[in-house]
């Protein structure tokens, strides 16, 4: 299995989750290609593409919502930050993903408290 | 050799039809109108790809889920580990299914063969080796 492949079969399944849900891939094509590629050394070691940036824990329902893309159980988080947690799906609307940066869940929600 | 393989109009796109064709067991896949086919057995476990799913060229193997590239026949992932859920496995089930995991840890998912396809009016030919057999 030759990495590149899987990169780009992974790209083909994620766009047609994230497009009806208000998300692209990022533009830094660079930073796409990176996350994508932890994805595949991930499904490599765990037969999942799970988030690159976030942990796994010992619970397997837990670990289900950060399956990449993760959007629809984080979504009112991702929506605040019109970005996924880690970069890799940003808003349709974005065309300069540096400008969005990370904001921990409980800001968001202690702002909107 | 070219032989006749299947009715254009029997494959909807998005759909799979297992033919025999000179002795070799072949999947005809429909990605959106092209046709493509590959062999039936995974490059797994020699599961039925036929039975499984395909998502533009992306085919799916229903029984551990490695996915192939219909156009080249590369093996695009290995397989996914089952959930078993929460509930107690009965200790013989248990024991048994740590023997076939043990074993299925070691099967590597290789490629699979592809064949060319023609399309001639309503008929899908595909080319066999006659002396493949």
């Amino acid at each position: 299995m030759k990495p590149g492949s899987r990169k780009k079969a992974l790209r083909y399944f994620f766009q047609r989750v994230v497009d009806p849900l208000g998300y692209k891939f990022t533009p830094d094509e660079e930073m796409a290609d990176f996350l994508l590629e932890q994805e595949v050394i991930l499904e490599q070691k765990h037969g999942i593409p799970f988030c690159p940036c976030q942990g796994l824990t010992k619970n397997r329902e837990e670990n289900m919502k950060i399956v990449c893309p993760c959007i629809p159980f984080h979504r009112e988080h991702f929506d605040a930050m019109k970005r996924c947690w880690c970069g890799l799906f940003v808003h349709k609307d974005v065309t300069n993903p540096d400008e969005l940066p990370q904001i921990p869940v409980s800001q968001i929600m202690r702002k909107e408290g | 050799m070219w032989i006749e393989a299947s009715k254009v109009s029997e494959i909807a796109p998005g759909g799979l039809k297992s033919v025999e064709v000179n002795g070799e067991e072949i999947v005809l896949c429909n990605d959106q109108g092209t046709f493509y086919a590959v062999s039936r057995r995974c490059g797994h476990m020699n599961a039925p790809l036929d039975l499984g799913t395909l998502e533009g060229y992306i085919l799916t193997c229903p029984m551990h889920h490695a996915q192939f590239d219909i156009t080249s026949g590369e093996a695009l992932s290995g397989t996914v580990p089952p959930d078993l859920g929460d509930e107690a496995v009965p200790k013989g089930l248990g024991r048994y299914l740590q023997y076939v995991g043990m074993l299925m840890a070691q099967i590597k998912t290789c490629d699979i063969k592809t064949y060319r396809v023609r399309i001639d009016q309503d008929l899908i030919k595909v080319e066999v080796d006659p002396a493949a057999r």
